[in-house]
């Protein structure tokens, strides 16, 4: 343990003297044994492992002795379906529970490992993806990757670890229900969905993810959880030829999947009116929320939507900050904007101001739309827009595990190439471009409203 | 791995011949303008990351208005003497850049975030929009019922209701650390006035004690003369608020926050310290305190959520130290179902850690954590940004950096063993529950 610690303590020494000297640079592929090389975009390099067909993402950034694994599987709440609804989820949580190899019986667990020397790790599931990563010295990168690789196939999936971690979820959900924003958007994804699994969240159904045997975890796990439908992502601080040799030694241990992964081929029929849930519940003030169907990620008008919602939400001179927070009748706007797989939602938010009328709210949001629609944007509204979405972009450059949060949504929407096509696609949005797309996009028989209305039994004591 | 013991050799002797120099001696502070100036060049390209503050947080209302620090911190981007809050956010607008003030305990924080070239339009929109709000009337009223329909928003949260409750649990009245209770502050907020958040802002906004730390993609000769120009006949400005420690608060042990419709219930359990950040024994006690609650492998995770399934969160911390003496607690959330069985759970876990301590291998492996984590955070112009302005503000000088790692690593068994029974109590903690708690109302 003692030297453990010595090492520690010398990298940190290290860190001053690399970040004044280390700068990014273009990745030129290398020759690997054992790989494919596919194409390099910008910084980034992708790789086949030839064996299994894993996708690899190299990403060389030497600003400070640290980098980023990431593993994205190209599994999420849309690979669902009723009865299973949360199972995705739920197998997240159940992968930090164990494998014959790396357990916390033996000392070696995965957050054993990753605690003892400093790693910032955690794991997500989403609509279209689930990722496991971790930021770590760059001298751990084999010892973590031996240990993330491990969990892709040889996975305890134990009865006893299923109880009590379905607590665990169910309190999380617990905790979700808490919040009116969570609240809203699960209804309103339930309402704008019929048919397309983004109907139910991904944290599953309260009785599905409570009920759901371990035998149908172990079918989603070896299913889904194979080289050939996983990323994985290496940012940050490593030599390419090294980071290689160790994926092929670790994951190029385990074969293709025996049968072809499955291919989910439901498409949400149109919507042709629009749609209204409201949310009852304890609480302070109001919400507004007004959804509409947006293209999928990788649609050419994607980066335009992007824009649109800048113009109507993002910051103090937005139309609708100007319409509604800067007339004291919300508190604040703001939209969520779903990059998705397949086509998803921009959701306009609007918590009330005290005493303000929902109607009222909804109805200013729905013609500051139209307005839109008819009348156009200005140019200036674009270019101020695309600037904050490019600046924003650079921001999100800074450090390994940002870059690869980002990187995560562009594989997970199936073409991590636009890590770099939006901005250039942001770049050439004009103001008839955000007309166009704001006219099939936001149509009034294409969304879907929500309320947070708020029961307040006394307010005087509600505040105490 | 086997490719590494060369260079661990060679970070070894490194570290030896460059003692107390490696980040301290990459900083460029100075004193300009009257303003303790901070610049850190970093390999990141193109961003500009900066932090800064000033003492002008709520503890500086005094027998005032409780809500003016606040209202005059929300006032500062809503306009100057000379540009309307439109053609400032345009401004910023144009080049992607942020600004942003948020006011704490006992400051006025300012973050910001821009393009390397863009630094001296940014550097002056700081300096205007602290120095010379508009403080107009109209956008006064504005900011009012914001903060009044801000504050209600917080008050549907649970963990924001229990946390609040605490601090008036457990620091007596006249503590900065003793939060107001909200109906006083939001009477305060709609009968403020106009006057008194100028005269506020004319008392404490200065550059006396104000901090600013600038790191990244760097032109320090170019940066350090923007903020002499822009901050150039700016006086005043007020110290830190350093208080007498808390006394025993004589508050109920046991309180409920009763909050209707809520599925899952906060629960904060723990007392004042006496500690401040820079006390000889903190380090020892966060240790100790990273050993029950911190992370996954912490005893109250491993336990309370892994082999038992009672929450989704739990994990114990020291906090609100940095200018004056803090709190120990513990925060969880339960299921109103299981929310005496959690908090059993919870306190055996307590009584187990407080009466035989920590383990010599739970410490060796705590330290690489701490450590590491420590070194991952300053991997990004944020991270480092705020590590500096961290070291400022709990009075020392940037080289507590470099020490850092050490003073951890030197840390034994006996001094954790003994913070933790020299400053906790846990038959007299202070256990707050906020949400749909069974039979209360």
């Amino acid at each position: 343990m003692k030297s453990k610690s010595l090492f520690a303590l010398s990298l940190f020494a290290f860190i001053a003297f690399n970040l004044t000297a280390a700068e990014s640079s273009p990745a030129a592929p290398v020759k690997a044994d054992g790989f494919s090389f596919v194409k390099t975009v910008g910084v980034i390099s992708e790789y086949t492992l030839d064996s299994n067909g894993l996708d690899v993402l190299l990403m060389p950034e030497h600003s400070s002795p640290t980098l980023t694994l990431m593993v994205t599987y190209h599994v999420g709440s849309r690979n669902e379906v009723t009865g299973t609804t949360g199972a995705t989820h739920l197998l997240e949580h159940l992968m930090f529970k164990g494998s014959p190899n790396y357990n916390d019986a033996k000392g070696n667990s995965v957050k054993q490992y990753l605690e003892s020397i400093g790693g910032q790790y955690n794991a997500t599931t989403w609509l279209d993806r689930t990722n496991y990563y971790a930021t770590i010295g760059s001298e751990h990168l084999e010892g973590y990757m031996a240990i993330e690789a491990d969990r892709m196939r040889n996975l305890w999936l134990r009865e006893q670890d299923r109880r009590p971690e379905m607590t665990v979820v169910r309190n999380e959900y617990e905790r979700g229900e808490n919040s009116p924003f969570q609240a809203l958007i699960k209804e309103i994804f339930a309402a704008a969905y019929i048919a397309h699994p983004y109907h139910h969240p991904t944290i599953g159904w309260h009785s599905d993810f409570e009920r759901v045997p371990i035998s149908k975890l172990r079918e989603f796990y070896d299913t889904f959880y194979w080289p050939n439908n996983a990323t994985v992502s290496v940012i940050g601080d490593f030599e390419p030829a090294h980071a290689l040799a160790l994926i092929k030694k670790y994951y190029g241990a385990y074969p293709k999947s025996p049968a072809p992964i499955p291919e989910l081929y439901t498409v949400e029929p149109e919507q042709s009116g629009p749609r209204h849930v409201t949310v009852k519940r304890a609480g302070q003030l109001g919400v507004v929320a007004v959804g509409h169907k947006i293209p999928a990620a990788t649609n050419p008008d994607f980066a335009t939507v992007q824009i649109l919602s800048a113009i109507l939400t993002d910051g103090k001179n937005s139309r609708l900050y100007k319409a509604l927070t800067d007339k004291n009748l919300t508190v604040d706007v703001q939209a969520f904007l779903g990059q998705n797989h397949d086509p998803s939602m921009h959701i306009i938010f609007a918590p009330l101001a005290p005493g303000v009328a929902h109607e009222q709210v909804e109805k200013i949001i729905y013609d500051e739309i139209e307005k839109l629609k008819k009348d156009g944007v200005t140019a200036a509204e674009v270019e101020a827009a695309a600037a904050k979405i490019l600046a924003d972009a650079a921001f999100q450059r800074d450090g390994s595990f940002a870059i690869a949060g980002n990187l995560n949504e562009d594989i997970a929407a199936g073409d991590w190439t636009l890590y770099y096509g939006i901005e250039e696609a942001t770049r050439k949005v004009t103001p008839a471009d955000v007309q166009r797309v704001a006219n099939k996009y936001l149509g009034v028989d294409q969304s879907t409203a929500g309320w947070f209305i708020p029961i307040v039994p006394d307010a005087h004591a509600a505040a105490k | 791995m086997k490719r590494f013991p060369f260079l661990v050799l060679a970070l070894c002797a490194l570290l030896v011949s460059s003692a107390h120099a490696q980040i301290a001696s990459h900083v460029i502070r100075a004193k300009i303008a009257g303003i303790d100036v901070i610049a850190y060049p970093t390999g990141v390209q193109d961003v500009v990351t900066i932090h800064g503050s000033l003492p002008a947080g709520d503890a500086f209302a005094g027998e005032g208005n409780i809500a003016i620090p606040t209202l005059v911190g929300m006032m500062l981007d809503k306009g100057t003497t000379t540009e309307d809050k439109f053609a400032i956010t345009e401004k910023l607008e144009r080049v992607g850049a942020t600004i942003s003030f948020d006011v704490g305990t006992e400051m006025l924080a300012v973050s910001a975030k821009c393009l390397k070239k863009d630094a001296p339009l940014v550097i002056g929109l700081i300096a205007e929009q602290l120095r010379t709000p508009a403080f107009s009337a109209e956008e006064f009223d504005k900011v009012k019922k914001q903060f009044v329909g801000g504050l209600r928003r917080q008050l549907e949260s649970t963990d924001f209701r229990a946390s609040d409750a605490f601090t008036r649990a457990v620091y007596p009245v006249g503590h900065p650390n003793r939060q107001p209770a909200p109906e006083e502050l939001i009477a305060a907020a709609e009968s403020a006035k106009l006057d008194e958040a100028k005269a506020f802002h004319a008392k404490y906004y200065g550059p006396a004690h104000f901090t600013l730390v600038v790191v990244g993609d760097l032109d320090v000769p170019q940066i350090q003369s923007d903020i002499g120009k822009t901050f150039a006949g700016w006086t005043g400005g007020a110290d830190v608020i350093h208080p007498a420690k808390a006394t025993m608060s004589d508050a109920p042990k046991d309180q409920n926050v009763f909050m209707a419709d809520k599925t899952s219930v906060t629960v904060i359990l723990g007392q004042a310290t006496g500690l401040r950040y820079s006390d000889p024994d903190t380090q020892a006690l966060r240790m100790g305190t990273a050993i029950l609650g911190s992370g996954f492998t912490g005893r109250l995770m491993a336990n309370v959520r892994d082999k038992e399934g009672l929450t989704y969160g739990i994990g114990s911390t020291v906090a609100r130290d940095t200018f004056s003496d803090g709190d120990w607690h513990i925060t969880a959330t339960f299921a109103p179902t299981l929310l005496e069985k959690g908090i059993e759970s919870t306190r055996r876990e307590l009584k187990k850690w407080y009466e035989n301590g920590v383990t010599d291998d739970e410490l060796e492996r705590h330290k690489g954590d701490v450590v590491g984590t420590f070194k991952v955070g300053l991997a990004t112009t944020d991270g480092m940004a705020g590590a500096l302005l961290g070291a400022i503000q709990r009075g020392y000088d940037v080289t507590w950096l470099d020490e850092y790692p050490k003073k951890i690593e030197s840390l034994s068994t006996g001094d954790v063993n003994a913070a933790i029974k020299k400053y906790l109590r846990p038959d007299s903690m202070f256990l707050i529950k906020a949400g749909s708690i069974p039979g209360a109302k």
